[in-house]
């Protein structure tokens, strides 16, 4: 076995690193860098403040359908008795709501949500696959027609994730739950998890960064404590050492601020492992018996199901953990072949884990007054959508135009925005003052939601370099 | 030498900084093995470093984390045994598996220093049990350490700080020195002191090792 060769010794001349020039210039990004640490982002004292948990004044929860959903079967609903297969060459759109008839859970039909207790009429109809939430009509916009401007999986998924086209299918700027941390600048311990999905933060300090986990286990093992631990007085040993003053030869380095990133994010564990977070994800415990009810959850774990992602979601917001969850609740939509039971089984199964999330926010009192989705934003999307007639092997391919939905604080509800065409589902041409279709128009696209998601919250919109969709703002 | 990069970019780290860095090449070996010196350029010959004031107060290149790949030859290479646990946690470390990501995160997160420090715990205690029962060259934690071992807090300065060197450049490609080795040797000290008293001597290096791994410079290059 034969060591690294860069004996580099002759650098450690203690904090007068050697050209006068350089030593300035260094020294000057390096305390910018950690200025920005401390003053621009949630910095590590703030953070270690937050072991009295509270919930935030507003959340946001981003939910990715993975794959390009069928919005047929969901958002964007057709008439099986309009959109006929006798009109197909036509209107290009075939709904084939009864090719769902061999599951008889689904119904075979358009669905009008039934009246809600104390709300006005359903002004929305839904496709087959929508399942419970339905019922939560009167705290949704939809929005219909957007042009994804994209048929590639990467490509429209980072657009939704960022509001910004990306370069080729690499992702620009940040994500927005991570421009929501780096604007609101919470006083919660995870300001945003990213769970099952992707973040990105490129101008925001490293506590802006999502907690990003690809399972639920993982998230716990990341807030557990090492199941190896040394003696304590060894244990705080190391603690302090990590926390001696940092070489100058390593301040240099670190004049992109990359290792003070680093620093932060030890910093966050120990404060996290601290508060012992993870008992609160630890479903199976008796002390999370009522999640577990709610949920429906088994008596054991893993709990990686929709229902059990969506558990998770409640607990961080209610408890006070994050202030943004950003996960992909269901996958299995890509469904170029196979039968179109299976792009509705999987769909139904995210709406309605969604459903009893929204059921149980709605229910639980928010500190502030009012119930939980009265101070939280959810935003639904897939990268696009199938197209609207069905393929050779009795799947749908990838289409152009798609719709999502946004439900809770800052939007009006109980409304439809946008319309996708009546031929071959085109992108729609709206008046966006109105939401109409217009001949003179514009289309809808994702950086016009994203403007409009942070907007509703007044938060800077600037990196959309769009307008938000106002008509739908509350 | 472990695996990625680091060795190197040291180097060019040092140039970039302006630093004359006479450790880089000296002599040159011949094919017949004979040593000769390198000629010295003209002092007028390196073309001019960029100005730090014109690039927002850096020159090169940004150092970067090192993949889920890096990182298991690192610690294999490093400490002499692979980390069993990082198949499972590869995805949240940021490895791309191309059906789902299609590219390697290299983003030093919460996750990222969390799973890492898990890691280096369950390759540095094995490692340093096993190298209470060998001696010399095959320890890994302790090699510069005498064979005989009665208490660890009985080893002098000197041969604690020689290891210390050897621990670090094996690490980090970069020895420990000056007062941050004196910091280390303080630690380590202490550690040493409190792990003989507790009768759990494998915990003073284990412990050691964990800082080495879990310190930036074995991350990044």
């Amino acid at each position: 076995m034969t060591m690294k060769k860069n004996d580099s010794s002759h650098l450690h001349v203690g904090c007068d690193c050697g050209l006068e020039t350089g030593r300035r210039s260094f020294l000057k990004a390096a305390a910018g860098f950690s200025g920005a640490t401390v003053m621009g982002g949630i910095g590590f004292k703030q953070f270690a403040q937050a072991a009295d948990l509270a919930p935030v004044d507003r959340n946001f929860v981003f939910v990715y359908f993975s794959g390009g959903w069928d919005q047929l079967l969901s958002l964007d609903p057709r008439d099986p008795d309009v959109f006929t297969a006798e009109r197909v060459a036509d209107t290009r759109i075939l709904p084939a709501y009864s090719l769902l008839a061999q599951d008889p859970s689904f119904p075979t039909d358009v669905v009008t949500p039934n009246q809600r207790r104390g709300a006005p009429p359903s002004q929305l109809n839904f496709g087959p696959a929508m399942g419970n939430l339905v019922d939560h009509y009167d705290l949704m916009t939809v929005i219909r027609g957007i042009n994804m401007t994209t048929l590639g999986h990467e490509v429209g998924y980072r657009y939704f994730l960022t509001g910004k086209s990306p370069v080729g299918s690499a992702a620009r700027g940040s994500s927005t739950a991570t421009e929501i941390v780096g604007q609101m600048k919470p006083k919660v311990p995870i300001p945003s998890v990213a769970y099952g999905v992707e973040t990105y933060n490129d101008r925001y300090p490293g506590a802006a960064n999502a907690l990003k986990v690809s399972r639920a286990q993982d998230l716990i093992l990341a807030l557990s404590p090492s199941p190896l631990q040394l003696d304590s007085d060894i244990e705080k040993a190391l603690v302090d050492l990590k926390g001696k003053r940092v070489a100058c030869e390593a301040q240099l380095y670190d004049s992109r601020g990359m290792l003070t990133s680093y620093r932060d994010s030890r910093d966050q564990m120990q404060t996290i492992l601290s508060t012992k977070l993870d008992r609160s994800f630890r479903f199976e415990l008796p002390e999370n018996a009522e999640v577990r009810q709610t949920y429906k959850l088994p008596a054991a774990g893993p709990y990686d199901s929709a229902q059990g992602r969506a558990a998770l979601v409640a607990t961080a917001l209610k408890k006070g953990i994050s202030q943004c969850v950003s996960l992909s609740l269901v996958g299995g939509l890509d469904t170029h072949f196979g039968t179109q039971v299976s792009q509705a089984t999987n769909q139904r199964n995210g709406w309605n884990a969604l459903a009893t999330l929204v059921q149980d926010l709605r229910t639980s009192a928010h500190p502030s007054g009012g119930n939980f989705m009265d101070h939280t934003t959810v935003l639904v999307f897939s990268e696009f959508a199938r197209t609207p007639l069905v393929n050779a092997l009795s799947g749908r391919d990838h289409h152009l135009t798609s719709s999502c939905l946004i439900m809770g604080a800052g939007f009006k509800h109980n409304l439809a925005f946008g319309k996708s065409g009546d031929i071959g589902m085109s992108p729609g041409v709206i008046d966006h003052k109105t939401g109409l279709p217009d001949a003179k128009g514009r289309n809808i696209f994702p950086e016009q939601v994203i403007a409009s998601v942070l907007a509703s919250a007044k938060l800077d919109y600037a990196i959309t370099r769009t307008e938000p969709l106002r008509a739908i703002l509350a | 030498m472990r695996a990625h990069g680091t060795a190197g970019t040291w180097c060019s780290v040092a140039f970039a900084l302006g630093v004359a860095f006479a450790g880089c090449g000296k002599a040159r070996e011949t094919a017949t093995g004979e040593v000769t010196a390198v000629k010295k350029p003209p002092v007028d010959s390196p073309r001019p470093l960029p100005d730090p004031e014109q690039q927002g107060g850096h020159v090169g290149r940004a150092p970067r984390r090192i993949t889920v790949a890096q990182l298991r030859a690192s610690i294999e290479i490093a400490t002499g045994r692979p980390w069993k646990g990082l198949d499972a946690l590869a995805a949240s470390l940021g490895r791309a598996d191309f059906a789902f990501v299609a590219s390697e995160s290299t983003e030093t997160n919460l996750v990222f220093a969390k799973f890492l420090e898990d890691g280096a715990r369950e390759v540095c205690l094995d490692a340093a049990k096993s190298d209470l029962l060998a001696v010399g060259a095959n320890r890994v934690l302790m090699r510069e350490l005498p064979d005989k071992i009665g208490k660890l807090s009985d080893v002098d300065d000197a041969a604690m700080k020689k290891n210390l060197v050897y621990l670090s450049t094996r690490f980090w490609g970069q020895p420990l020195a000056g007062t941050e080795l004196d910091d280390w040797a303080a630690t380590t000290r202490m550690v040493s002191t409190r792990a003989d008293a507790t009768g759990k001597r494998y915990e003073a290096w284990a412990a050691m090792c964990i800082a080495l791994i879990t310190d930036a410079r074995f991350i990044t290059y």
